[in-house]
């Protein structure tokens, strides 16, 4: 049988030592476990919102909703007003919609889930990368094919300074460029 | 041992891995950043992008310095406040009070919607109401009395305001039928304006040129603390010593060492209301070494003939000597300038103090020279209505018409009379006397708690104004203030409630007061003003001029100081000339120390109180914070078996309180003093049941010439109760203990 094998194995070892083995590799499980099948990558978000429709199928430019991408450090998701613009007269009965249209009779936001966020002590702009000519789908990937946005990068230290690197940025593995 | 596998252990690696597992699971559960949103605008914002700072200049009125302030703001919020650079006041520079603007606007303790009293009057027990009931109600009441024509029984009782919000608080009670309008403010310098009315017949206060002197003179005026203007003269006082190559000299005459005596290269601790006998002794020695070059030297002469530096040494208590060299100094130093403020106006000889420092200054050729008195020009405003200071007699006079029976009505703007008067005027008693009180603030206090229904105040951040500085710069110079957020609770501008109530009362104050809010009555002022300077009526060139004013943050208007005959002041000082001997609340045998009150940039007359940075910031000189204090004199202390942190008991005629204390090197020893600002009953949550006030128990004794407060005229009683308490403060010691920190030569320590 597999398991004498393996027992066999690991017959020098102390029993004990076996149980805080067993445990560990338990631990290690539970943590891939958890980060595959319940990871924060792809949140539900309070209102069914396609990409895959607005940038995809209607090729609607990601800074038409996104403004201030290209002139503050965030990007910006759009004003509920923004969301009505359009959707006063499209697709008007669709469920989804019908929710928009509630939120702003309210007058209250739409609270999306972030999907992307680095820590306080980063100081990340989009418009520095936007400036240098990054397309959104750089680091955001496909979201013209996505229905519901997934992460697709988990925004780490390592990830930043390889494309900085690789794209040889001025001062781009100094400190202080991204922690001031 | 067995390798084989038994039950036993086959269940303990089955738990070893599920509990593993679990740990597994739950760390990185823990590791996930929590879920974080992104909330939109419900509305885009047009006047901001965010995460990019936008800056507001507008005007500071924690104050009646009328400082420039500019205001960063992101997403629409205040963030940080500093002084705005192009305003002539502060240059931008700014003060602690100025910073801690954020504390006013985000104060968790501020009204939030108009209020209606639901239980007994003054138990501070309130409800709220909405803007339309208050208003109706309110104008209701005002209309019948107009209606009755017993107007005239209705009052308004305002803190200091400036500007056009002061002509509109004014036209208001006009046209209402009431001559019963006022402005209390603490920090009123009455003896001031006494003084200088009658030296140089001026209302509005002159310009202190210590910017350009080389040699500055003060008797109590605490200029780098709470004095008229500090940022102004802080900016000032660094240029009198570094800005040229000739370093200036300051002499700073007080019993109290204030934070300018503490900066000043020599303090001489005259005797509390002596000042201006020792000024005039000055002036005495001057004339008498032919160092005056008027042509009435003569006159001089003859009326300073009573003022010998002999005689007067035993009454202030500083030597012959000395005061003659001072005078020698002040009278070589060129330009030298001497100011009187604070303590020495604040005796029962206030004004006489100084009109003394006026001739003195006089005497050693200062006035209407750079680096002396200059004066500043009478406002070029349209309609600018003098402000209605009332002094302290005033305010007793008030209160007295109060507690007539025909009073109907009185409206109290900004101001707490219950704190910052003596307990001795009785304002309590005045205003419950009062059947109708209608308050306007931002913050419950211990005057509004009194009221019958309040309306909630927008802070200075979130309304429209213009202040007029005073003291000015030398040049006509207007702040103009703009909201630099959008309100942040259910509150108004004084101003938009004016106007408001106005329209509702009817009759022909709609027409006589058409403006449709604050920001258009000041519009329409401000349109007029620059039709009348520029002769241009276009609207384009109204327009491009409003924005840029509102811009910048200010307006000024050279040219400079009006020129007036020296020899009619001569005259006018030579008449003005008396001395009075001080007098004291408390007979000298049982009532042993005289008791200085002093006001601190932090809390002003106790305003700032309310704002935790003001609390945790320690005082200057002592470093304490969190609490009152009084201080003593090591000598006193040591024979009154003192340490610090007794709590005294601290009594003078009017009445009581207690208070730790602290050992004070700077101060004489037949002096105590105690800051104000502390002792709040009913302000906030920071403020509320910390420390005492020391006006409280000030003595009802007055300045006779201008009629102020002589805050600085009680004697007080000094015992222990036998209690102790810790003093929080930051510093360790005041002494060096040989560590040569200053780095001096030996023996001069
Ligand atoms: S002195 Fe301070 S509190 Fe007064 S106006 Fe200037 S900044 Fe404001």
């Amino acid at each position: 049988m597999m398991s004498i094998s393996v027992l066999e194995a690991l017959a020098h070892f102390k029993k004990p030592t076996l149980v805080v083995f067993v445990g560990l590799a338990g631990f290690v499980a539970g943590i891939w476990i958890n980060s595959t099948y319940f990871g924060d990558a792809s949140p539900v978000q309070p209102i069914e919102f396609s990409h895959r429709i607005h940038a995809g199928e209607n090729e609607i430019p990601c800074q038409y909703c996104h403004v201030y991408a290209a002139r503050t450090p965030s990007a910006g998701v759009p004003s509920v007003e923004k969301c009505m613009g359009c959707h006063k007269s499209i697709a008007t009965d669709k469920p989804e919609i019908i929710k928009v249209a509630q939120y702003y009779a309210e007058q209250t936001p739409i609270p999306w889930i972030k999907v992307y966020d680095v820590p306080d002590f980063v100081h990340f702009t989009h418009k520095r990368h936007i400036k240098a000519g990054l397309e959104c789908q750089d680091c955001h990937g496909p979201v013209d094919t996505m229905d519901r946005i997934t992460r697709q990068q988990p925004l780490r230290m390592p990830w930043c300074v390889d494309c900085h690197t690789k794209k040889e940025v001025e001062n781009g593995r100094d400190c202080l460029t991204c922690h001031k | 041992m067995s390798n084989k596998i038994n039950r036993r252990d086959f269940l303990k690696f089955v738990g070893a891995g599920t509990v593993g597992a679990g740990a597994g699971f739950l760390a990185a559960d823990a590791s996930k950043m929590s879920t974080e949103f992104l909330i939109p605008q419900v509305n885009l914002p047009e006047d901001y992008s965010p995460g990019i700072a936008t800056w507001y200049n507008t005007v500071c009125t924690q104050c009646s310095a009328g400082c420039g302030i500019s205001v960063r703001t992101r997403e629409g919020r205040a963030k940080k406040i500093e002084g705005n650079r192009s305003h002539p006041v502060n240059e931008g520079r700014l003060c602690a009070l100025g910073q801690a603007g954020l504390n006013v606007l985000y104060n968790p303790d501020r009204i939030r919607t108009p209020l209606l009293r639901d239980g007994e009057r003054g138990s501070g027990s309130f409800s709220p109401i909405s803007w339309d009931e208050a208003l109706t109600t309110i104008s209701g009441v005002l209309g019948t009395l107009k209606i009755q024509e017993k107007a005239n029984n209705a009052y308004l009782l305002s803190g200091s305001v400036h500007g056009h919000l002061n002509d509109l608080f004014a036209l208001f009670m006009d046209q209402l039928g009431s001559e019963n309008y006022w402005q209390h403010e603490f920090s009123d310098p009455a003896s001031l304006y006494a003084a200088n009315k009658a030296c140089f017949d001026v209302d509005v206060l002159p310009f202190y040129d210590i910017r350009n002197s080389k040699y500055l003179l003060s008797f109590g005026a605490d200029y780098l603390g709470a004095w008229l203007s500090p940022v102004h003269y802080g900016v000032s006082y660094g240029h009198l010593r570094q800005g040229t190559e000739q370093r200036g000299r300051c002499v700073q005459v007080e019993p109290r060492m204030s934070l300018s005596g503490a900066n000043a290269d020599e303090w001489v601790e005259a005797r509390p209301g002596s000042e201006g006998m020792l000024a005039l002794a000055m002036a005495h020695s001057i004339v008498e070494q032919g160092l005056y070059s008027g042509g009435d030297a003569g006159d001089w002469k003859q009326a300073l003939g009573a003022y010998s530096p002999a005689s007067v040494a035993e009454r202030s208590g500083i030597s012959a000597d000395r005061i003659v060299r001072i005078a020698t100094e002040f009278a070589s130093a060129s330009p030298s300038l001497a100011i009187g403020g604070g303590a020495a106006g604040a005796s029962t000889n206030g004004t006489a103090n100084l009109v003394a420092v006026n001739v003195l200054n006089h005497i050693g050729g200062n006035i209407g020279e750079p680096g002396g008195i200059l004066f500043n020009p009478a406002s070029t405003f349209s309609g600018d209505t003098p402000r209605p200071r009332a002094s302290y007699q005033d305010m007793l006079n008030l209160f007295e018409s109060l507690s007539r029976d025909d009073a109907e009505v009185l409206i109290l703007h900004d101001t707490n009379p219950v704190f910052t008067l003596p307990s001795s005027a009785n304002v309590t008693a005045a205003v419950m006397a009062v059947p109708y009180v209608i308050g306007m603030s931002s913050f419950m206090d211990e005057t509004m708690a009194l009221a019958d229904i309040i309306l909630p105040l927008d802070t200075y951040l979130e309304a429209w104004g213009d202040s007029t500085p005073d003291p000015g710069v030398g040049f006509a110079v207007a702040s103009i203030g703009q909201p630099v957020v959008k309100r942040l609770y259910d509150t108004r501008s004084a101003g938009d409630i004016i106007l408001a109530l106005a329209h509702q009362i009817g009759g022909e104050l709609p027409a006589n007061m058409p403006w449709t809010s604050m920001e258009n009555y000041l519009m329409e002022k401000w349109r007029a003003i620059y039709q009348s300077k520029s002769n241009d009526s276009s609207a384009q060139g109204f327009r491009e001029f409003w924005s840029s004013i509102l811009e910048s943050g200010v307006w000024g208007e050279r040219p400079l100081q009006p020129v007036r005959p020296h020899q009619a002041m001569s005259q006018a000082m030579l008449s003005a000339m008396r001395m009075a001997q001080p007098s004291f609340a408390g007979n000298e045998g049982e009532y042993r120390f005289v008791m200085q009150p002093y006001l601190s940039l932090a809390f002003q007359d106790g305003r700032g109180a309310n704002l935790p940075w003001m609390q945790e910031l320690p005082d200057p000189l002592t470093s304490v914070v969190y609490n009152s204090w009084v201080e003593l004199n090591p000598k006193t202390a040591a024979e009154l078996g003192i340490r610090e942190g007794d709590v005294l008991l601290v009594e003078s005629t009017a009445g009581r309180l207690e208070a730790p204390a602290f050992i004070y090197q700077a101060i004489r020893p037949d002096v105590v003093a105690m800051p104000i600002g502390q002792g709040h009953g009913n302000y906030g949550r920071y403020a509320s049941g910390r420390g005492s006030n020391p006006i409280e128990i000030l003595a009802p004794e007055i300045d006779i010439d201008s009629g102020g407060l002589a805050w600085s005229a009680t004697r007080v009683i000094i015992s222990k109760t036998g209690r102790r308490v810790h003093v929080i403060k930051t510093d360790g010691t005041t002494r060096e203990l040989g560590r040569n920190i200053l780095g001096q030569e030996h023996g001069h320590a």
